[in-house]
């Protein structure tokens, strides 16, 4: 929510390789709030997911290994499009379309305890187990990789230390095969780009939206955060504002190397967007239906031509996901639902007119704002996945294209 | 083993809905919208932006159970215009907002590049080590 009409304000007060600073201002704090979620939960990562021991005669059990090296993380830069979700991949259980393969193969021959580390992971070519490559099906998602994709942060790079995955003694070997996919922080937190986010309003505690402890005196034992700096102080004579919202919000968002920052805030206002847009678009049949008599021709001319391109690119999200042919986006297409429906609705008519304009501005608005082609960008690579989605995507078109048959019907 | 896949938490099933609505009996202009496979992150906001517009008697969510992947949001307007014609508005605004959220973030990360800040790295990596350099945690 945007504060009181006011634009929001960005200021970036720090930026470095793996972590941003900024200010956010005149903005809710639940969009804030939301902002902070979506970055550490929402964003897309490659992290290892499984791992096959060929040998391991180290201290450490498998599963602890394991585990290790699914934290290990893996440069992911262009994730949306270099790597296809396991379970929208239509190979059996993984592909070099779905999957990277990494080899560690150490043996121990020295006297002196040797480290594993994460830069003797090697990226290797996808190995398919025999008889599944037959169904996969072809995609340039390799050409938009990054040459580092996959490989460890800061692999082969001197002022990076590695990350320590075992130690070892003579005669010790660890050998294993790790499969990495791309997968997002709800589902292991190993997936996340962030590995800290700072969030900070009101550091003088000015709203009350938290208590201080104190055993004498609250000022001298609560020290003051640096982002103090950015604000009034109160005045001991001012009385408590109980209107007052927060307005200003100090953000600090670290990543782990996976992702660059600048791509995790970006990606993570695009995934907001994704997330409203969707909601939109599931509103949007029972409610268009509703507004058709009301709005006649000119509104829903209006809109259905605003909505058509949004509607083609998003469903792309859900449809990719849940496989060829739902029944939903099926019933969605056809137009002879809509007319069914519509003239039961025309009771209605009186209080929908008002309302049909005001929707029919927004649609309008909404086709130009720039986060038209964030979704645009977000859903082409399953748009290019799919050759049914694309192929349902242009049908689809040219059934919303042309609304005037449609129009002449209600009419009529 | 019988664990149900955990990203059925964030994903939609085959032909699922993402959203119910459900008109109710007793309130006038009242909705209770059941969002699926999604949480605070957009509850939350969208509840804030409704409860921001003047149409809006009363909104508010709540995710019922932790461990069930979805969270209903209640909206009474005051009948001027319908539950679900406020909501779609507030996704609207709250997408235009953000739109101009992430021109601004572009520009200003434009802008240090210019200054040479970061050498940015479009394939991650971090060129320091820890613990070198001042942060602004540092105080």
């Amino acid at each position: 929510m945007q504060y009181e009409d006011a634009e929001p304000i960005v200021r970036i007060r720090e930026l470095k390789k793996d972590r941003v600073n900024f200010v956010l201002e005149n903005v809710d704090l639940a969009l804030a709030n939301s902002i902070r979620r979506v970055v550490m939960a929402d964003i897309p990562t490659v992290a290892i997911d499984m791992v096959e021991i060929h040998s391991n005669t180290t201290v450490l059990p498998d599963e602890f290994i394991a585990h290790r090296l699914g934290m290990v993380p893996l440069v992911s830069a262009n994730c949306d499009e270099g790597i296809r979700y396991t379970r929208d991949c239509t190979c059996l259980s993984g592909c070099k379309y779905c999957a990277i393969e990494l080899r560690l193969d150490v043996v121990c021959n020295d006297n002196r305890t040797m480290e594993v580390t994460s830069n003797h992971l090697e990226v290797v070519e996808f190995t398919t187990d025999s008889g599944s490559a037959d169904n996969v099906q072809e995609g340039d998602e390799i050409a938009k990789r990054g040459e580092a994709f996959g490989n460890p942060v800061g692999k082969n790079d001197p002022s990076v230390p590695p990350v320590l995955i075992c130690k070892m003694r003579k005669g010790q070997e660890l050998r294993l095969r790790c499969v990495a996919k791309k997968g997002i922080a709800k589902e292991h937190a190993k997936w996340s780009p962030c590995s800290a986010v700072a969030f900070e309003y009101d550091p003088y505690n000015k709203l009350r939206h938290t208590t201080h402890w104190y055993e004498a005196e609250e000022r001298a034992e609560w020290p003051l955060s640096e982002n103090a700096k950015e604000e009034e102080p109160p005045r001991d004579d001012e009385s408590f504002d109980f209107i007052a919202k927060p307005r200003k919000f100090y953000v600090d968002v670290e990543t782990d190397g996976s992702l660059g920052p600048q791509e995790v805030m970006l990606k993570g206002l695009a995934e907001l967007q994704t997330k409203l847009a969707n909601l939109i678009l599931a509103l949007k049949p029972p409610a268009e239906m509703d507004i058709v008599p009301g709005a006649v021709d000119t509104g829903i001319n209006g809109q259905t031509a605003a909505w058509a391109p949004v509607s083609g690119g998003a469903w792309d999200v859900g449809a990719s996901r849940a496989g060829s042919g739902s029944p939903s986006r099926a019933g969605w297409g056809v137009p002879s639902t809509w007319e069914g429906t519509s003239p039961a609705q025309t009771a209605s008519t009186a209080n929908w007119g008002t309302t049909s304009p005001g929707q029919a501005t927004n649609a309008g608005s909404w086709g130009t704002s720039p986060a038209h082609n964030v979704w645009a960008g977000n859903t082409s690579p399953n748009v290019g996945v799919g050759g049914s989605s694309t192929g349902w995507g242009s049908s689809s078109q040219q059934g919303w294209g042309s609304p005037n048959q449609q129009a002449n019907g209600w009419n009529l | 083993m019988n664990a149900p896949n955990r990203f059925e938490l964030f994903v939609l099933d085959d032909g699922e809905k993402p959203v119910e609505v459900t008109e109710d009996t007793k309130i006038p202009n009242a909705a209770t919208f059941k969002v699926v496979k999604q949480d605070h992150t957009l509850a939350n906001m969208l509840r804030a932006q409704v409860l921001s517009m003047p149409q809006v008697l009363f909104a508010g969510y709540k995710v019922p159970h932790p461990l069930h992947p979805y969270f209903v949001l209640k909206i009474q307007t005051d009948g001027s215009i319908t539950p679900q014609a406020i909501l779609e508005q507030a996704c609207t605004k709250l997408i235009a907002t953000l739109s101009t959220l992430e021109a601004k973030f572009k520009r200003e990360f434009s802008f240090k590049d210019a200054e040479g800040a970061v050498p940015e790295d479009p394939y991650g990596g971090t060129g320091q080590a820890w613990g070198t350099g001042k942060d602004y945690l540092d105080f």
